[in-house]
This record gives structure tokens, C-alpha cells and sequence, in this order.
């Protein structure tokens, strides 16, 4: 029977020091006297997409083979991989898929840790990948895995990824090579020895320890700013299922605007509450419409950019995420681009009307726009936006302030008539808020969406010429198709689609 | 250059017993210096870049031996410079990536074959093939065969590859033909040991001239009427002597094997692979020793009739192994049985895929699909079927489990210049609409990928604005033409620039200037601002366009997305014919990044002042619609969880490997985006002022109700 080798397959991301990696591996083998072969495809790909390592060990001295040389592969085979290390979850997963990774034979270690692809980055919601469907993926097809966050492992240590990876592979054991011996490689290089010493330590300690796969999410800060006694009794009585969103939108208006403006959402809940019992959403429904409503009118105005730029703390968080050492002077520069309609927003409706009727008959006008770098930590910065932020009061009377009251009015209407059908649309319309978000033309691409659902889809639906069932699977699709690409092609493909199949408004 | 070899520098100064370790391209170099070259030069690319970047760092062991090295513009200018081997008993050795730098070689090449050589030369090729490759699948074998170039495929192993690199010289000399090595990218990286030898001086190198030039001799020239004589010669003299060289010398192996009915014939690249096969299928162990006879083509053109013939004598079937397609051994393997008519059955494509790299799953299903076929007697072949079809199963049922997961490709490097001019593009299109982009070889086709999806057509290394020659007179709008620094010197300046001047074209192109061969690894060029020896080149582009009658020619910084977006839409824009040409100007990032890193490190550690930037965005600002990222693509700039409790999609965040290239600003800037971003200046050993003005503002701005930091200063 001729020695097996130990197959070592290595995923990673091209610039993380996968190439340093396997050579420290082939070094503590050759330390060992073990005959040992890496290969790995560099080139263009590594810059930054996905790569692999692959090496091969055989647990034998050379000394005792007598002169034989073992006949190494340049591939991984499917069923044949003894350790799969992973320095992200999701490469550790397209390893999975590939077949590297067997029941019968496979440890895989791999980090938790995210970094997300551009088809996830660029998605207009959210286009993130299910985590636990692939840490499920890898738990069943592994025979043993250990997965944990090498990422912050590797921050905590000051060193790359690579050196904590190293410490995975000397931990798991799977090697029979001790951990002195990759230590001495890591020696032997001779860059940033005491780093990547640590990170080897905290990967040995980690796969050793057996760190639980999903590590406790980090509690929200979540300080509240005053909250009104007499709301948070109103909101007491909230069902279970909507009161902490609730409570949230009352901390959000009050800071946003004052207690009144946090009534007025009250106030407009009431009817959405009271709709939600009727039909026996159990309180889903309330928390939709109470999620959207507190987003939507808290919306993002030049004074909400102000206060959140002003906010207590936030330079001192910044300085601290930024690693700012004691005594260390800095500045923080704000990139702002305000255009007419910024500036409208803040006037009186009558004069911003004549604004904005002057802007699209001019459209030179319209595209005008003063970029400017304010420097928040000087003190002629900082007073711009203490201006700003203090137009708060004035708000209530701006022309931004009234459209976006008509906007919302408007919505929980449609809510409310929804809810006449049932509470599924109902809830499916109060989610179509989530199109309108953002600044300048993302917040126009948004709206516009929004009006041509509900011009298309909603008043047509609420009106019975579209049957509930199919009308609430048409909201739901018509949102996910606005979301799908900014140049709105799947929207208006989806729309045509629905439309092909609803009959023709009378006259 | 994008790495250090300092290591890999010194094991080529090993003498003899000595053991080398290391990679397997760096063990060619060795084997180079080992074996008396006088010369070495070629054009970077993956997998061969680190031969000629490992000597151009080992400057001091080329001058202690006489060797010349050139760094080449081009694998034409590559091929060409093996000329000296025509006349001169000089050992020469060159190297590109292939298939694409062996085109562009192929007219030198035709005419290096034809006329022979008296001094060994021979062309290491890297087989840019399969899993991370960069360049299309065409086989090297076919300019082997049409030009009369011995070509050799070690096995994967150092010693296997020094002995090749080392018997091909004398090959070469032997038969008066060029030889190519092959190698494919895993075997140019491949890691292992073999035994050096001293390094030789050559006869004759720099160290000790030719006196002058021989007598004339016409028959050295790839000229009518001696090329009908030198094209009789490559057939009935060099070919009979590559074979009788190649059998006497035994540079193909053959491993014997019980199995005495079948046999297999491997290419010496992808015997590893196959041993590792029959190994899982309890078929060979692991010292290679294998239960089925297998012919080991370390030499992969010529074949060597008589020995195939023996091999195959008495064998119902064999199995050839050669990836790629056409199956040019197959068929020659075919015709020899014929002629010497054995009636041996010979299997190959269609057990083994006609496409795609022979991984060591395609070669385990391709082994039990010949053992069904060929059914050899004394093995059980059902059950080598029945435990490839596991392994099969067993791979569709994890791709199953976990369905199809986005892929992740490469992309510009975090800070990288050549991003903001595709942002400004985007954005040009937003306002005049889409235009054909022709792309070209370098970092810059990663705006092929997402969040840009720019390019319509790729047509070769610094062949971008040819390739629009025809497209801009048929289109709406001007084409844009976009090429590197290094395609523009490879080539471009004379197939694009000049070509487009001289039919006076309407087009505009982009020259992304970033001062090297970047994707390779940083390679110096004619434009860089320092070459090899560390003086300039001295050559401009710039000059080189005005000197050829470019007149509207825009020099923008790459990162002035607003500007870059102007100039564009100028160019795209005014009403003046001819090309016009944007210079996209901006440094390599990581070869700043990796300068600036040590003199940071140096300012900070003498206590010097130092200012470092980087970028963040605003949790509460940011609405989560990523318009950004579509726009700017940086690896640094993505996303996270959204900290706010009413909100559900994920906000955008700058992370730790942020660079401060000012991207992210500039384009919310530019697109009108939102107001996230900001911009935080940190200074690092601040001066009496730096700490005065800080200690102010913090006093300044507590009485206004704010806080900077917890000290003032």
C-alpha cells in the first residue's frame, strides 16, 4: 500500500498573501524533511477576484523513501481534498460547489466573514447572498468544519489573513507537521514576524477552540433620544409585533422635528392600527406602514443632512473608526452638491414654485449645481451647517415640507383602501415606500417609479380591475423590478407584462 | 515591478550539488543560466512574467556571466532577436505568453524557422490555459508543426523541466531548428527541488566578442530562391534528426505497466495529472509507477514514429491525452498505425472532452470512460466506472445544494486611476447616450465586468482603435478607443495611432497612463519614469503623438472625474475632425501605494509630518441605493448591514483598505449623488501649529455646542 498525500486547497481572493501563505506551508514541510509541491494560478486574476492554492503533502520523510520521488498533481480531485481553507464564506462555498469537498474526507475551515462580490454591492436593495444557506451548504457537505471570523482575527492581530489562516492549518491537525515548525517559516520570512505571529496564534487558538460558526451580532447602539412619557404610553398599547418599530419612528420625529410632528404620526397610525385588527393582519401590517411612515417623513432634506452631519458624537465616532490616535489633529471634509431643487426645497411653496417653473423652462437652470467641500471640523464649516440644521423650525413651512405631506397622505390612502381588499396588498402598498429614498436624481428615479406602480398597478387594482391575489403578486413583482436596474428596463417590461393581462381602464 | 525576487535572485547564483528550491518558471531561468545562453530577452505576461522579472533584478549575475538581456516591446521584437542565433553560434532564449504573444511572434518566427540556427534557440511559452486564464484557447502546437519548431512539454517537475530546458539547446543546435518549451500556468508555479549545476560562460557573450560578421552567406536569409531549399530541408533533414535526437537521447519516457493490452500517450504537462487518475483509481501508486503501460511525450512535436509504433504494437487500444483541440497527436498517431499497419484502436477525444482544461475530474471520467471502452483483460472495469460516476454524482449534487453563486471576478485595484475615467464614461453616457467602446488588453478591460459593463469588442494588445477603424464611419456616434500605456507601446502606436492618422479617422481615444505594464506586474515600459537600470527611458507619449500630427490631443488627471467627464464629452462632442486623444494620466496605484508605504513608514518613524486621508460615508445619510458603487466599483467601497432599525437595505461603507484616492468624493460629486461621503485628515506628528489651530477650532466649536475630540489637541 503507497502513502496517500494530504491534499491542502486553499480558496481565497487574489492581494490577500495566498502566494506568502503556501510558501510558509511548503517550508515548515520542508523543515519536517516531508516531500511537499504548491502551485496556484496568479496572473491577472488575482487582483482581487476569486483564486485558489493547492498543495500537496506526503506524511512521509523523504529520508525514508529511498530515493523514490512521489508523482504530485497540479489539481485538486473531486473526493480526494483532506483540507479546504477558506478565507471568505463565499469562496469557501464556490469550493464546495465545485464537489472539493466530501463527506467522507474534508475539514473545512473557512471565515465567516463577508466580502461581498459587485453583483451584491451594486444591487439598488438588497443583493446580498443568504449567509446561513451557504454555512449550511459547507456544514453538510464538510466531514468537520470550523468556521469563524479570520477577518477580524487578522485585524485584532494587526497581521494580513494569511498568517491566521496559517494557524488554521497548524491547528486542525491535519497536517503532521507541529505549529513550532510554521512558526519558524513565519521566522524564516522575516515581514512583519511579530503580526503574523499573532495572527497565527488567534487561527491556532480559533480552530482549537472550536468558535461557535455564527458569532453573536453586535448590539445595536441604540440611545434613545427623548422620548415623550405620554407617546410611549400611546405606544404601550401597540400590538406586540409593531411596538418597537413604532417606538423607533417616535424617537426618530421628535429628533427629526418636535413631539407634535411625532403626534401627527400617531395620529396617522391610528387609522392603519385600527385596519390592521379589522383584518387580522396581527399587527404585520402596523409595522410596515409605521416602518415606512416614520422613514417617510422623516425625509432627507439639506436641515436632516445638517443635523445628522452635527450630530453629537459623530466626529469623535468618526476619529475612533479611523483609528485617530490621542492628540492627533484631523479634519473632516463633507462633499455636498446642492442644486436648485435643494435650494427650492427650503422656500415657501409660492416661491419655490416660481423656482422650479423657472428651472424646467430653462433647463440650464435646472441642472445648476454648487459643489462644495465643507470642512465640518472648521469653525466657518461648522457654522454652515449649524445654519442649516437650524432651519429645522422653519421646515413646516417649506415647500419640500407640504409636498412631502401631500406624498404621504396620499399613500395611506392607497394603504387604507388596500386594506378594504385585504391586508396583504394593503402591506404590499405600504412597502412600495421603500422606492422612494435617496438624493437628486436617485430620489427622482425612485418617485417616478413609485407614481408608475401606483398609476399602473395600485389604482387599477384598488378600482377591482385586478383580482386581489393577482394584484398583490403584482405589486410585489413591479417593486422588485424597479429595484432590479437603475435604467428602469425591468420595471417597464413588468408593467407592460401586468398590463397585457388587465383589462382596459372604462373610457 | 510589483515584487521583490531577491530570494528567487540568489538561488540562481547556486553551483553544482547545490538544491534548488523554488518555483518552476524560476527553475527555467536557472536552467538558462546553466546552460551557457548569451543572451535572454522576451515580453512579460502570466505565467511567464517572473523569468525575465527575476532577471532584471539578478543584473549582477547576468554581467558576471556575459548575458545579455532584453527587455522586449513585444513577443514580435522577441522573436526577431533569436536572429542572432542564424549566424552566430550564441545560445539564445526568449519568452511571451502564449497563444497570443506566439501571434504576434509569428512572422519572425516563420522566418527564424526557415533559415535554421547554428546557435541553440529556443522560446519558453506560457500556456495562459484554463482555470484564471486571460487570454483565448488556441493550441501552440499548430505554429510548432507549420514552422518546422520542436516543441517541448516536460512533465511537471523541476528536474524533468531542467533537463528539458538544458537537452533542448542541444537539440536545437543539433538540428539546426528553434525549439519552444512549453508550459502550462500551473507548472510555471509549481514548487519543488531539483540539483543545480554551475552556472556556464558561453563561448561567446559580451565578455568575449565575435570578431565581425561571418562571409556572406545567402542561405541564411528566409529569402527567395533559398527558402524552396530551406523549406526541403525542415522535412527530409532537421525532422529525421529531431527524431533520431529525440529517440537516442530519450527525452520521452515510457513507463511499463501490466496492463500490457492497453496503453495510454500523455503530453509530459499533463502526465502528472494522469498518474494522479490511475493512482485514484487503484490503478498506479504514488512513485508513478502504473498498472497501464503509458507513453510520456516530453517532446510533443515531432512525433517519433518508431517509438509510437512500439508502444502501440501488440495493444488493442490506447488512450491519447492532449487538451485542446484540434487533436493534432491523435491524428498523427492515427496515421502512423496506418502506415505501418498495426490495428491498435486509438481513443481520445470523445472519451477526453474536444474543449476545456483537462482537470483531474475531466481526466478520472476520461479514464474510466476508455477503460469501459477498451475493456482490458485482468480489470474489474465496472467498478472504476461505478467509482467515477460517484465522484461525478457527488460533485452534481453539491453544485445542486447549493445553487448558482455569483461569480468574482477581477477587478481595478482599490484607488486604482484607470476606474474614474469608466465612472466619467457612465456618466458621459447618461447625458449623450451609449457609444461603441473598443476595448484592449490590460487592467483596463476589467471595466468589462460589472458595475461598468463597458466594451464591445477586445480584438488584441493594443489593438483598440483598429479595431474601431471600420466600426466609427458605419455608427452614429464616435466610437471611444480605449488603450494602456503598455498596449499603446506594444503596438498600438503604430497599428491605432498612426493607421488612424493616415485614414484620416473620426475617433477618439483614451490612453490610460499609469507609467507601467500593470497587469503583468508592473513591468517598466518606454514611458516610464524610470526603466530597469533606474535612468528614464526618456520616451513621452505625449510627443510621440504630437510628433505623428495628433492635434487635439487632452491631458486630464484621471481622478478629476468632473473634468474627465468634460473633456469627453468635447471630444465626443466638438465639430473638429481627426482623432482626438484624451491622456488618462495617473500612477499605478499599487506601485504607489507600495513607494509610499516605506516612505510613510520612514516620515513617520523620524517623526516627520505626515497627512493621511481616507474616505467614509454616513451611516444615517446613506438611503441604501448604491448608486455609488455602481459608479465607482472599488473593491474598498461596499456595503454592511444597515445600522438604522427601520431601514432594511444594507448602507454603503468605506473599509480599512480605503487608500484616499478622493474616487468616492469625486463621483458623488460629479453624479450628484448624495452628500455621505466625507473626507477625514488625519496628521501624524503634528507641528506647533497643526496642534494650536486644532486646539482652537475644538475650543471654537464646544462653545457653538459641538465637540471635535474629547482633549483639545
Amino acid at each position: 500500500m503507497s502513502p496517500r498525500p494530504i491534499h491542502l486547497l486553499i480558496a481565497a481572493l487574489g492581494g490577500e498573501g495566498g502566494g506568502v501563505l503556501t510558501g510558509w506551508v511548503i517550508a515548515a514541510a520542508a523543515r519536517h524533511g516531508l516531500p511537499a509541491q504548491s502551485t496556484s494560478i496568479p496572473g491577472v486574476a488575482q487582483r482581487t477576484g476569486a483564486t485558489t492554492y493547492y498543495v500537496e503533502i506526503l506524511p512521509v520523510p523523504a529520508a525514508e523513501l529511498g530515493g523514490r520521488r512521489p508523482v504530485f498533481a497540479l489539481h485538486p480531485g473531486i473526493g480526494d481534498v483532506d483540507l479546504l481553507l477558506a478565507s471568505e464564506l463565499l469562496e469557501a462555498g464556490r469550493a464546495v460547489g465545485a464537489g472539493f469537498v466530501t463527506p467522507d474526507r474534508t475539514f473545512v475551515i473557512a471565515s465567516t466573514h463577508r466580502f461581498f462580490v459587485m453583483e451584491e454591492k451594486m444591487a439598488m436593495g438588497d443583493g446580498r447572498l443568504d449567509d446561513a444557506h451557504l454555512v449550511h451548504a459547507i456544514e453538510r457537505q464538510a466531514k468537520q468544519s470550523r468556521l469563524f471570523d479570520m477577518e477580524r482575527l487578522a485585524a485584532q492581530s494587526g497581521s494580513m489573513v494569511n498568517a491566521v489562516m496559517l494557524g488554521a492549518i497548524a491547528g486542525s491537525g491535519v497536517l503532521p507537521i507541529p505549529p513550532e515548525l510554521f512558526e519558524a517559516a513565519i521566522r524564516q520570512d522575516g515581514k512583519a514576524v511579530e503580526a503574523n505571529l499573532r495572527g497565527f496564534g488567534a487561527g491556532l487558538a480559533a480552530v482549537r477552540r472550536r468558535v461557535p460558526a455564527r458569532p453573536a451580532a453586535d448590539e445595536q447602539d441604540r440611545a434613545a433620544s427623548a422620548t415623550d412619557a405620554v407617546l410611549a404610553k400611546a405606544a404601550a398599547e401597540l400590538p406586540d409585533a409593531a411596538r418597537e418599530i413604532v417606538l423607533e419612528g417616535i424617537r426618530r420625529l421628535i429628533k427629526y422635528q418636535d413631539v407634535s410632528y411625532a403626534q401627527l404620526y400617531l395620529r396617522r397610525l391610528a387609522n392603519i392600527r385600527e385596519a390592521d385588527a379589522r383584518t387580522g393582519a396581527g399587527g404585520k401590517l402596523l409595522r410596515e406602514a409605521a416602518r415606512h411612515l416614520a422613514l417617510r417623513m422623516s425625509f432627507e432634506d439639506v436641515i436632516r443632512v445638517a443635523q445628522a452631519k452635527l450630530d453629537p458624537g459623530r466626529f469623535a465616532r468618526i476619529a475612533k473608526a479611523m483609528h485617530v490616535g490621542p492628540g492627533e489633529p484631523f479634519a473632516i471634509v463633507e462633499f455636498l452638491k446642492p442644486g436648485i431643487d435643494e435650494l427650492a426645497s427650503v422656500l415657501p411653496p409660492r416661491l419655490a414654485g416660481a423656482m422650479l417653473w423657472l428651472s424646467r423652462r430653462f433647463p440650464r437652470l435646472g441642472r445648476l449645481h454648487w459643489g462644495m467641500a465643507v470642512r465640518s471640523t472648521s469653525i466657518t464649516g461648522y457654522l454652515q451647517f449649524r445654519l442649516l440644521r437650524a432651519l429645522k423650525r422653519w421646515r413646516p413651512r417649506t415647500h419640500r415640507f407640504r409636498a412631502e405631506q401631500q406624498a404621504i397622505e396620499a399613500w395611506l390612502a392607497r394603504i387604507a383602501a388596500a386594506a378594504e381588499i385585504s391586508a396583504d396588498l394593503a402591506i404590499e402598498v405600504a412597502e412600495c415606500a421603500r422606492l422612494i429614498k435617496g438624493y437628486g436624481d436617485t430620489h427622482k428615479r425612485g418617485s417616478a417609479n413609485y407614481f408608475a406602480i401606483d398609476t399602473r398597478i395600485i389604482r387599477p387594482a384598488l378600482a377591482g380591475r385586478i383580482p386581489a391575489a393577482r394584484a398583490i403578486d403584482a405589486v410585489a413583482s413591479a417593486r422588485t423590478a424597479a429595484l432590479a436596474d437603475a435604467e428602469g428596463e425591468n420595471l417597464a417590461r413588468c408593467l407592460a407584462e401586468i398590463e397585457a393581462g388587465t383589462p382596459a381602464a372604462p373610457g | 515591478m510589483e515584487r521583490s525576487f531577491s530570494r528567487e535572485v540568489d538561488s540562481l547564483k547556486l553551483g553544482a550539488g547545490e538544491i534548488f528550491r523554488g518555483e518552476g518558471i524560476v527553475a527555467v531561468t536557472k536552467a538558462l543560466l546553466q546552460s551557457g545562453v548569451s543572451y535572454v530577452g522576451g515580453y512579460q505576461g502570466a505565467p511567464v512574467s517572473h523569468l525575465l522579472d527575476v532577471l532584471v533584478q539578478a543584473e549582477d549575475v547576468l554581467e558576471d556571466l556575459g548575458v545579455h538581456l532584453e527587455t522586449c516591446t513585444n513577443e514580435a521584437a522577441a522573436a526577431a532577436m533569436l536572429g542572432a542565433s542564424i549566424n552566430y553560434p550564441l545560445r539564445g532564449a526568449v519568452t511571451w505568453k502564449s497563444i497570443v504573444g506566439t501571434n504576434v511572434a509569428a512572422d519572425a518566427l516563420s522566418n527564424l524557422a526557415s533559415p535554421g540556427v547554428i546557435g541553440g534557440a529556443m522560446i519558453i511559452i506560457g500556456e495562459d490555459y484554463g482555470e484564471g486564464a486571460s487570454v483565448i484557447q488556441e493550441r501552440s502546437y499548430a505554429f510548432a508543426m507549420k514552422s518546422g519548431i520542436w516543441l517541448l512539454d516536460p512533465r511537471p517537475d523541476l528536474p524533468t523541466i531542467v533537463a528539458c530546458v538544458e537537452q533542448g539547446f542541444e537539440l536545437s543546435e543539433a538540428t539546426h531548428a528553434p525549439v519552444m518549451l512549453e508550459l502550462r500556468i500551473r507548472a510555471c508555479h509549481v514548487t519543488g527541488e531539483f540539483e543545480a549545476k554551475d552556472n556556464r560562460r558561453a563561448v561567446y557573450s559580451g565578455l568575449n566578442r565575435i570578431a565581425g560578421p561571418p562571409p556572406f552567406r545567402y542561405g541564411r536569409l528566409a529569402h527567395p530562391p533559398v527558402t524552396f531549399a530551406q523549406e526541403r530541408c525542415k522535412v527530409e533533414e532537421r525532422l529525421p534528426a529531431a527524431q533520431t535526437f529525440i529517440r537516442e537521447r530519450r527525452l520521452n519516457e515510457f513507463l511499463d505497466g501490466d496492463l500490457s493490452d492497453i496503453g495510454i500517450v500523455v503530453l509530459g504537462g499533463l502526465a502528472h495529472n494522469v498518474l494522479r487518475a490511475l493512482e485514484r483509481l487503484g490503478l498506479a501508486d504514488i512513485f508513478g509507477a502504473s498498472r497501464v503501460p503509458i507513453h510520456v511525450l516530453n517532446v510533443a512535436y515531432p512525433l517519433v514514429p518508431d517509438e509510437v509504433r512500439g508502444f502501440c504494437l501488440g495493444k488493442r487500444a490506447v488512450l491519447v491525452v492532449e487538451e485542446g483541440y484540434p487533436d493534432y497527436i491523435e491524428q498523427a498517431i492515427q496515421v502512423e498505425l496506418r502506415r505501418a499497419a498495426i490495428q491498435t484502436s486509438v481513443y481520445g477525444k470523445g472519451c477526453l472532452p474536444k474543449a476545456g482544461e483537462y482537470t483531474s475530474a475531466v481526466l478520472l471520467d476520461g479514464l474510466a470512460g476508455f477503460f469501459s471502452a477498451a475493456r482490458p483483460s485482468g480489470l474489474d472495469v465496472d467498478a472504476i466506472a461505478e467509482r467515477a460516476g460517484a465522484l461525478q454524482a457527488q460533485k452534481e449534487s453539491a453544485a445542486a445544494a447549493l445553487g448558482e453563486l455569483p461569480a468574482r471576478p477581477p477587478t481595478f485595484c482599490t484607488g486604482c486611476p484607470e476606474r474614474p475615467v469608466f465612472s466619467a464614461i457612465k456618466l458621459m453616457e447618461r447625458e449623450i447616450g451609449k457609444t461603441h467602446i473598443s476595448a484592449d488588453i490590460g487592467c483596463h478591460s476589467f471595466a468589462t465586468f460589472a458595475p461598468f459593463s463597458l466594451g464591445n469588442s477586445i480584438l488584441g494588445y493594443g489593438m483598440s482603435l483598429a479595431s474601431a477603424a471600420a466600426v466609427g464611419p458605419n455608427l452614429e456616434r464616435r466610437p471611444i478607443a480605449i488603450m494602456g500605456d503598455g498596449g499603446f507601446w506594444h503596438n498600438g502606436v503604430i497599428t491605432g495611432v498612426a493607421g488612424h492618422l493616415f485614414n484620416a479617422g473620426d475617433g477618439v481615444l483614451i490612453i490610460m497612463q499609469n507609467g507601467y505594464t500593470s497587469a503583468t506586474g508592473q513591468q517598466a515600459m518606454p514611458s516610464s519614469a524610470s526603466s530597469r537600470t533606474g535612468s528614464p527611458p526618456g520616451m513621452n507619449i505625449e510627443k510621440t503623438l504630437r510628433s505623428l500630427g495628433v492635434k487635439w490631443l487632452r491631458k486630464v488627471r484621471t481622478y478629476g472625474v468632473a473634468d474627465m467627464l468634460a473633456t469627453l464629452k468635447e471630444a465626443m462632442r466638438t465639430a473638429e475632425r481627426g482623432l482626438k486623444v484624451i491622456i488618462a494620466d495617473g500612477e499605478c496605484q499599487l506601485a504607489r501605494q507600495r513607494r509610499l508605504r516605506t516612505e510613510e513608514a520612514g516620515k513617520l518613524a523620524r517623526g516627520a509630518r505626515l497627512v493621511r486621508a481616507r474616505y467614509g460615508v454616513d451611516d444615517e445619510i446613506c438611503t441604501g441605493d448604491h448608486s455609488c458603487i455602481r459608479l465607482s466599483g472599488c473593491p474598498s467601497l461596499t456595503v454592511k448591514p444597515n445600522p438604522d432599525p427601520l431601514r432594511t437595505d444594507p448602507v454603503a461603507t468605506v473599509i480599512e483598505s480605503c487608500v484616499g484616492c478622493g474616487l468616492c468624493g469625486e463621483v458623488a460629486h460629479a453624479a450628484v449623488l448624495c452628500p455621505s461621503f466625507y473626507r477625514v485628515e488625519i496628521i501624524r506628528n503634528p507641528n506647533f501649529f497643526d496642534r494650536l489651530l486644532f486646539a482652537w477650532r475644538n475650543r471654537v466649536i464646544g462653545w457653538l455646542g459641538g465637540r471635535i475630540a474629547e482633549a483639545g489637541g
